[in-house]
């Protein structure tokens, strides 16, 4: 367990440091089109290949990477933050307000994101870089993602709020925010972690699969997700394992960050 | 001797209306006053209902609680809660479910003491581990460093008094402190709540439905019964001539009557 | 007593008959549809399933030879146009039966055309021949002939047929009794559609037999194209009538006897800049976007051969104009795609005060040259042309950025908001006469893309577009209409008001145990002739 741990730690140390040095790492520009060479297989030149356009896939994978890693987890975090507030307050309050607010939250899950998120897209402009709109998609996952999480956080913080602890804290004179974020919000940490984590790869192919609507990541710039789209044609992919490279990181990575997090900040 | 706290209520749940019918009780000061009753007949509700937290449950209460000569009943939330903690303390029945498992036990101390106070990490420390000895526990930056899971269930309990006599309040409501102990850690407990009223002077509503608990530790002691005090007096005298005919039901379920000389009579 | 002697005899033959005809051809031709045909009514027909059922049921007075790309008679065994273009007189085939056993006459004729014509039933395929206001006049001269007069001229009238199956007016199946090859015998929507091969089809082959050879037609219903390779790999289906380039390669790879590769098609993928004066794009950009130079600069500066090659595979060719080389009589054969070059597409820039400033594009007033170009969402051959010319026009200084929309908000700005910069989109082209294109073409169309409903033409070269396809439409020579749309297309390459990128192949996918196949550009590529199509055995395929 140790092991794993540490072979964790340093397989994130390696791949967020070669992420953010990917300016230095990455043997080619992650747009550029090498367009002798489309769909090449690993060579020197080109370590896992070219994509469809003959960019390089390596460089494209460190610089989207760099783009999912940060990213991602921004946006979960915001989206658990989210949860956090509206499902511990709902939670810990009770009553009417944790039943107009979770009735709001019922309603928020079942509205059809996606025509929401395609007017969102809509009224955008249309002249935005593509770093701006990928900063722009995760923030919208952010602020979408909190709704399915506040649900557990608000049964977790009902079930707190009734607690002995916490009527011993009331007694005690603690009241209102103080005693939600000394004593509720200790508590909810196990909740909001998981969620947190569960978060951040869904985030993650949330945004590859916006890009079918338009709402990703813009071209040229990779991230995961429009790496991962490239396994979507199934059938045409079989040939070329290499294209798996991403797909694999992404599952490395999420649960290399699961094994350090877990052990380190959680209690009991 | 002056009412520390005097009070006249009604009340009770939605569900269960007239859990106390105009219940009537004085504690006068630096005295142990013990309430008895039957599970189920309320004791807890009052003890709540004196610190204006029965809403939580879903109860309701009205009358008169008056607590040094101010009326509670008029106090607003804001008031009542400055009062919580400084001038009531509370003792609950379960000590490990009344510690948050996710803090540490220093932490959870120092919260209580900055609800009420204003003061650097080195005075808060201080004060707590005054209090720790004050209980009998090791009074060690280590103690406080634990989690409730490393504690006893006796050192739990112990916490627990710790922190509700943190800011010496007047009164100190323990409601069925012991009943979840074994019988050591109950008469050490006792004891406790004993060494604890000489040396801060306060007054305990120590609530239980055992009465051989009660009767070694209080002075007065009152009965419960369908909502009211039936009886309401000293401990011994109680135990001697039991006036009501539901006390005298109660003793007469003890095994052996017990010796009150010792425990009585201050 | 005798007659029921007679009829069980017959009876016998026939089952005889069908099945000395079930040994020597037979069998079931498998494929798939998208959807459930919505009607099977001919004349209402307007989805793709429907016209699938249609093409294989219907029997029409004239066919569009697919592969000639000639119309030929069909029950109708001469025609001749008349009165200017209004007025069509046919001979019928004789001895021709619906499949239900009516027999054919003019009546039927006529009957179709006028409900063809009913104002009240709005059949699609009779917008065709609204050209003018009035009603239609059929003059039934004999059981063969009959004479339609319609309200005004029609250009190409005689292959505006090939759309309409005659209907039977007497037969109580009404619709579904029919004159095709096939009719429906089985419909189990939501599932599949059986047709069975009609005992009264007229056709015979040089032998004498008559067609068609396979028996029956099984259409699956199936919205899944990654299913319908699946079915086609494991021989569930027989063909699949349209596949993309990366599925082509793998069949080439896999089975070259299935693949098939008819040439350009008629499609093809273009883009074209907002030039709607009341658009809420700043004043600098529409001057962009509305000077000559600039198109034709931009048009300069992609490199359409590699987007043939990387975006398509190669499974494409280079556009020139509105007309696909694969249209074989329209297309003006004078115009070339424009070549890839970028030092010309600087020099045009240059005549417009466009000059280069530490490599970015700047305009005369010192504005950066940036722009967006939006495409519908999902497509991949469309977010890969789009990407790559991203990377041409940074050739030249221009920053490009691509912006793919889902289809509802790609149409909301194209057509109501006109709040876009550039656009690319593809154009499924299934009509090969250039009436067609008039809603195009027309300033004062709505589909007019780049400047939609004008009141009079914004530049001189749409006013005379706007003359030349009207002449066109009413020339009867096709000579003479050719000769007019030859222009339009020289000064569509001339302007580009679209920018012509390129015409997709016909792909096609098809078991070998199909005989007899030769897919072709036009719709049904595959099946076109379908009654002549037969299926061998497994093992006469291999040798
Ligand atoms: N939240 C509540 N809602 C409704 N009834 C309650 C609630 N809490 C306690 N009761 C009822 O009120 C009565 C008094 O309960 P309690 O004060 O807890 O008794 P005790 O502490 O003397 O055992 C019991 O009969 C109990 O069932
Ligand atoms: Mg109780």
């Amino acid at each position: 367990m140790k092991w794993a741990r540490i072979m964790a730690i340093a397989f994130l140390l390696v791949v967020s440091a070669a992420s953010l040095l990917a300016n230095f790492v990455a043997p080619a520009s992650y747009a550029h089109q090498f367009r002798d060479v489309p769909d090449a297989a690993p060579s020197r030149q080109h370590l896992l290949g070219t994509d469809d356009l003959g960019r390089d896939r390596f460089s494209r994978v460190l610089y989207g990477t760099r783009v999912s890693l940060l990213l991602a987890p921004a946006a979960a975090l915001l989206a658990s933050v989210l949860a956090a507030l509206v499902g511990g307050i709902a939670g810990f309050v009770g009553g009417w307000v944790e039943r107009c607010v979770m009735a709001a939250t019922d309603l928020f899950l079942s509205l059809p994101w996606l025509f929401l998120l395609i007017t969102v897209r809509a009224l955008l402009p249309l002249n935005v870089s593509p770093v701006t709109s990928v900063v722009i998609t995760f923030a919208l996952l952010g602020c979408l993602g909190w709704a399915g999480a506040a649900r557990v956080v608000c049964a977790d913080a009902r079930a707190l709020s009734q607690s002995d602890f916490v009527l011993l804290a009331r007694a005690s004179g603690s009241a209102g925010i103080r005693l939600l974020w000394h004593h509720l919000v200790p508590n909810l940490k196990p909740v909001l972690y998981a969620q947190f984590w569960i978060s951040v790869p869904v985030f993650m192919i949330a945004e590859a699969n916006l890009g079918i609507l338009g709402l990703g990541v813009a071209e040229p710039l990779p991230s995961w997700g429009s790496l991962l789209r490239e396994l979507e044609s199934f059938s045409t992919i079989s040939g070329q394992p290499w294209q798996f490279v991403p797909l694999i990181l992404l599952i490395v990575v999420v649960s290399s960050f699961h094994l350090v997090l877990t052990q380190e900040e959680l209690p009991v | 001797m002056d009412a520390l706290l005097s009070l006249r209520v009604s009340g009770g749940y939605s569900g269960k209306p007239g859990v106390m019918r105009d219940l009537a009780l004085e504690l006068r000061e630096r005295e142990i006053l013990g309430l008895v009753g039957q599970s189920g007949c309320g004791k807890s509700t009052l003890a709540l209902a004196i610190l204006k937290l029965l809403h939580l449950k879903g109860g309701k209460v009205e009358g008169s609680i008056r607590l040094k000569g101010r009326e509670l009943m008029a106090l607003g939330e804001r008031e009542m809660r400055a009062l919580r903690g400084s001038e009531i303390g509370l003792v609950l029945q379960s000590p490990m479910s009344s510690l948050n498992p996710a803090l540490r036990i220093g932490t959870q101390l120092e919260e209580a003491w900055r609800v009420h106070r204003r003061g650097t990490h080195e005075e808060c420390r201080r004060a707590l581990l005054e209090r720790l000895e004050n209980v009998s526990l090791p009074a060690e930056p280590g103690f406080l460093k634990r989690y409730p899971s490393q504690l006893s269930v006796g050192q739990a309990q112990r916490v627990l008094i710790a922190m509700a006599v943190l800011h010496r309040p007047a009164l100190l409501i323990a409601d069925e402190p012991t009943s979840a102990l074994d019988l050591i850690t109950q008469s050490e407990i006792l004891q406790l709540f004993a060494s604890v009223r000489r040396q801060f002077g306060m007054t305990i509503l120590y609530i239980s439905h055992d009465l051989l608990s009660v009767a070694t530790i209080s002075d007065r002691m009152a009965v419960m019964h369908q909502g009211e005090i039936v009886e309401c007096r000293p401990t011994a005298e109680i135990f001697r001539e039991p006036a009501h005919p539901y006390t005298q039901e109660l003793i007469r379920a003890l095994p052996v009557v017990p010796q009150l000389a010792a425990a009585a009579g201050k | 007593m005798r007659q029921r002697w007679v009829r069980i005899v017959l009876l016998i033959l026939a089952v005889l008959s069908t099945g000395i005809a079930l040994a020597q051809s037979g069998g079931e031709l498998r494929f798939c549809l998208r959807s459930d045909p919505k009607t099977f009514n001919p004349l209402l027909m307007a989805d793709d399933a429907s016209e699938t059922v249609r093409y294989l049921t219907g029997g029409v007075l004239m066919r569009l030879n697919r592969l000639t790309q000639e119309a030929e008679p069909e029950l109708a065994t001469s025609w001749k146009v008349s009165d200017g273009g209004k007025t069509i007189t046919l001979k019928l085939r004789d001895g021709v039966r619906f499949s239900d056993g009516t027999p054919l006459s003019s009546d039927d004729v006529a009957y179709t055309v006028q409900q063809l014509m009913d104002p009240a039933l709005h059949s699609p395929t009779g917008d065709a021949f609204r050209s003018g206001e009035g009603r239609v006049i059929t003059r039934v001269l004999g059981k063969n002939r009959i004479t339609i007069t319609f309200p005004a001229p029609i250009a190409g009238l005689d292959k505006l047929f090939d759309q309409v199956a005659i209907m039977s007016a007497k037969s109580p199946q009404k619709e579904m009794a029919v004159l095709g090859p096939y009719y429906v015998a089985e419909n189990k929507a939501g599932a599949y559609l059986i047709l069975k091969r009609n005992p009264n089809y007229w056709k015979h082959d040089s032998s004498g037999r008559q067609l068609p050879y396979i028996d029956s037609v099984r259409l699956e219903i199936q919205q899944n194209r990654d299913i319908e390779t699946l079915r086609l790999e494991r021989g569930e289906i027989d063909f699949i009538n349209s596949i993309d380039a990366e599925y082509y390669d793998k069949v080439m790879a896999q089975n070259p006897a299935m693949a098939h590769d008819a040439g350009i098609s008629l499609d093809a993928e273009f883009m074209w800049f907002n030039q709607v004066p009341t658009s809420p794009l700043p004043a600098y950009k529409k001057a962009w976007f509305t000077s000559t130079n600039f198109r034709r600069a931009i048009s300069e500066a992609i490199n359409r051969e590699d987007l043939v090659r990387i975006a398509f595979r190669g499974r494409a060719h280079p556009a020139a104009g509105p007309v696909s080389p694969g249209n074989k009589f329209w297309f003006n054969s004078k115009l070339q795609p424009h070549p890839f070059d970028q030092k010309s597409a600087l020099q045009r820039l240059a005549q417009d005060g466009f000059h280069l400033q530490d490599g970015v594009l700047h305009d005369r007033d010192g504005h950066m040259v940036e722009f967006s170009i939006v495409t519908n969402a999902g497509n991949k051959y469309r977010e890969r042309m789009a990407t790559m010319i991203q990377q041409d026009l940074s050739g030249i200084g221009i920053k490009l950025n691509v912006v793919t929309l889902d289809f509802p908000s790609l149409i909301e700005r194209m057509t109501r908001t006109f709040d876009y910069e550039a656009c690319l989109l593809g154009l499924v082209n299934t009509d090969l006469d250039p009436n067609s294109q008039m809603n195009v073409w027309l300033s004062s169309s709505d589909n007019h893309q780049w400047n939609p409903s004008q009141k009079t033409p914004a530049t001189a070269w749409e006013a005379e577009i706007d003359k030349l396809m009207r002449a066109q439409a009413s020339a009867l020579d096709a000579k003479q209409r050719k000769q007019y749309f030859d222009q339009v297309q020289e000064i569509a390459w001339e302007q580009e008001p679209f920018i012509y990128l390129v015409n997709k192949d016909a792909l096609s996918a098809v078991s070998p145990s199909v005989r007899n196949v030769h897919p072709v550009v036009l719709r049904p590529q595959v099946y076109w002739n379908i009654d002549e199509l037969s299926l061998g055995s497994e093992v006469a395929r291999n040798k």
